[in-house]
Order: structure tokens, then C-alpha cells, then sequence
């Protein structure tokens, strides 16, 4: 739900980090942490297991600057990607404004890339929210493998409408920033179009 | 205000600050927030300083959300109150429209029974501060200015 404060001058807006489990989610996140300056971040929260994996979900409040005299704060959540954290899949995705898919280029997750694709679509729905429409990238991450599959059959399975595609290495920071413009880009020409 | 937006304009930010600042007062409570129910702090008031008011909501609202699901699963339709009791202070979160939740940071040594009270009076003041805006909004069509940036403001943000 994306919302306005006219008081504040604000526009706030929530973007979730979707994907199979140790696709690099939680990486995008702290990535974004640690370059944005500390006025413009506010603290990053992970409920995680006692093995850093995602539990419930990441989360990190920042800010992408003002347009119009608005400030645009961002929520940023990841959501555990292990396939039976599906109720907490669900609950994160209420109330959201853009959807980051972080898929794994190696061959081997591919199963698990559509697994977690379908299960976007179905938990979205069950949202009220239809992936066809809401704003949406597809991060194309872990480039730096080697047994990666190439980026047009990967595009080719795991397109669903012709989002704007990223490559990543999310460690080194390489397409985490475009993917986060490119999601916010489509979330402000949405709310603009609303009005 | 549609589905998936919500306004928050100089009137109904002023009502809704006087209703929780009445209530922080009567409960002398640390801080009370309305949030939305995908985590976004709308209106604060207290001593805002020594607590991330940003985490509480977004913590707040998914810890709702999960009881919500608690409910779901032993076959309740919902737990729509949570009440976090602490040595020193003490947490309470309600439900409010399903679209909206009411958070309270308060002594643990007020009555719990006297904050729920309160929490139930403050929640229907609060639900018809909505509803009026919702009335308002079918009345007279959207009230809704939202910002007409451009193209070439967007490019400014984001980069080409």
C-alpha cells in the first residue's frame, strides 16, 4: 500500500526481495545497507536462524531522495526462500507496491527458480494482487559462477511479461542498485498514473 | 484513496494526532502509533527519540500479521489484540479496519485492563476519522493530488 504524506511531504512505498533460497535476496539487502549513507537508511532488522538464514524476513527502511518536494522512503523485505516458510511468504507480501524475483543463474536451481516463480504468482493472488500488473523485476543473480546458464534461456523460461531483466553479482554489488531503480521506477509511474 | 494507496492529508493527520495524543496522555503512554498494516509508521505521538519508530511498525505489523495466521491455523478467524508484557514497558498492538493497526508503548506497571479500554474507545474515534475520509473521498471524487512529477524529474531520481 503505498502511502502519502502530504503533512511530511513523503511517499513511502514496499518492495519485497522474492526468490529460492540462497538465491542472494538477503545479499541485495545488505549490499544496499552498506552503501547508502546513514541519513538516508535506517536500521536493517533480519530474523534469522541461529545459520543466518532467512527466518521470517529482512527488512531496510531507506530513503532514494525527493521528487516534486516529496522524500521517497522505500521499505525493502526479503521473504525466506526455503519452500516451507510458505505462510511467511504470504503475510510479507501483503500490502505490497513492486516485487524484486532474485533468481539463481545456476543450472542446477533452475527447478527451484520456476518452483518459486509460480509461487510468487499464486501467493500474490491470494494477496489481491495480480502478477501480470504489479511492478516487477527479474534479477538475473550469481553471474560470476561457473556453471551458469545462459542469460537468454534463462530469460526465456523465467520471463513472465516482459519486466526489465538485471544481471547481478549481488557480493560485489554489480546490478543490485539498477534493480532497485528499475522496481522503484515502475512503482512511481504506477502511483503517478493513479492519480 | 484507492485499494492500494492511502492519503494522508493536514485534516485527518490533525484528528488523528489529537485522538492519540488524548490517549497517550489519559494512559501516560511512552509513544502510540497508527500504522498501516503493511508496516508504515502514519501518525506518531510521544517521546519518538529513544525508539526507531520505523522497526516498531514494520515488526508490529508483521507480528499482526503472524498472529493472524496463529489464528487461521487453530481455526479462529482472528487474534485481533496482542499484548506484549515487559519488566519496564510494556507493548500493545490491535487491529483497526484490517487495513490499519494501533500500537502502544506503555509502563508495565499500568493495568492492562485500562490500556485495553482505552485502546477499544480510541479505535472506534479512529475508525470514524477513516470512514469520514472514506465518505468524503465517494462524495466528491478523489481528493487525491498526487505528485504530477515527470519523465525528466523520475530520470533525476533514478538515473536514466
Amino acid at each position: 500500500m503505498t502511502f502519502i504524506n502530504y503533512v511530511a511531504r513523503e511517499i513511502n512505498c514496499k518492495i519485497v526481495y522474492y526468490g529460492p533460497g540462497l538465491g542472494g535476496k538477503t545479499t541485495n539487502l545488505q549490499y544496499i545497507y552498506q552503501i547508502t549513507s546513514s541519513e538516508n537508511k535506517g536500521k536493517m532488522i533480519s530474523l534469522a536462524t541461529e545459520t543466518e538464514r532467512t527466518l521470517f524476513f529482512d527488512f531496510l527502511p531507506i530513503d532514494l531522495g525527493q521528487i516534486r518536494g516529496f522524500r521517497t522512503r522505500f521499505h525493502l523485505y526479503t521473504v525466506p526462500g526455503q519452500v516451507f516458510y510458505d505462510s511467511s511468504r504470504k503475510l510479507i507480501l501483503k500490502g505490497v507496491d513492486g516485487v524484486v524475483f532474485v533468481a539463481d543463474s545456476q543450472e542446477e536451481r533452475m527447478d527451484a527458480n520456476l518452483e518459486s516463480v509460480a509461487n510468487l504468482a499464486q501467493n500474490l493472488k491470494e494477496q489481491g494482487f495480480d502478477l501480470g500488473k504489479i511492478p516487477y523485476v527479474l534479477q538475473l543473480n550469481k553471474r560470476d559462477l561457473p556453471n551458469v546458464m545462459p542469460i537468454e534461456e534463462l530469460t526465456q523460461q523465467l520471463l513472465v511479461k516482459g519486466e526489465p531483466v538485471i544481471e547481478a553479482v549481488a557480493p560485489q554489488g554489480i546490478g543490485v542498485l539498477t534493480t532497485l531503480k528499475a522496481v522503484a521506477r515502475q512503482i512511481l509511474v504506477e502511483l503517478r498514473k493513479s492519480a | 484513496m484507492s485499494s492500494n494507496t492511502f492519503d494522508l492529508h493536514e485534516v485527518e493527520f490533525r484528528r488523528i494526532q489529537a485522538i492519540l495524543a488524548k490517549m497517550q496522555k489519559e494512559l501516560r503512554a511512552e509513544l502510540v502509533l497508527l500504522i498501516s498494516r503493511s508496516g508504515q509508521p502514519i501518525v506518531v505521538s510521544g517521546t519518538a527519540e529513544r525508539i526507531d519508530c520505523t522497526a516498531l511498525s514494520s515488526l508490529a505489523a508483521a507480528n499482526l500479521a503472524a498472529t493472524d495466521g496463529l489464528a487461521n491455523i487453530v481455526g479462529e478467524r482472528e487474534f485481533s489484540v496482542l499484548i506484549h508484557q515487559g519488566r519496564q514497558r510494556s507493548l500493545f498492538i490491535s487491529d483497526l479496519l484490517k487495513r490499519f493497526s494501533l500500537v502502544l508503548v506503555f509502563d508495565a506497571a499500568a493495568s492492562s485492563g485500562l490500556v485495553r479500554y482505552k485502546c477499544k474507545r480510541t479505535t472506534l474515534l479512529l475508525e470514524d476519522v477513516i470512514r469520514d475520509f472514506q465518505r468524503r473521498i465517494e462524495k466528491t471524487g478523489s481528493v487525491t493530488d498526487t505528485p504530477q512529477f515527470s519523465d525528466e524529474e523520475l530520470e533525476e531520481l533514478l538515473g536514466p
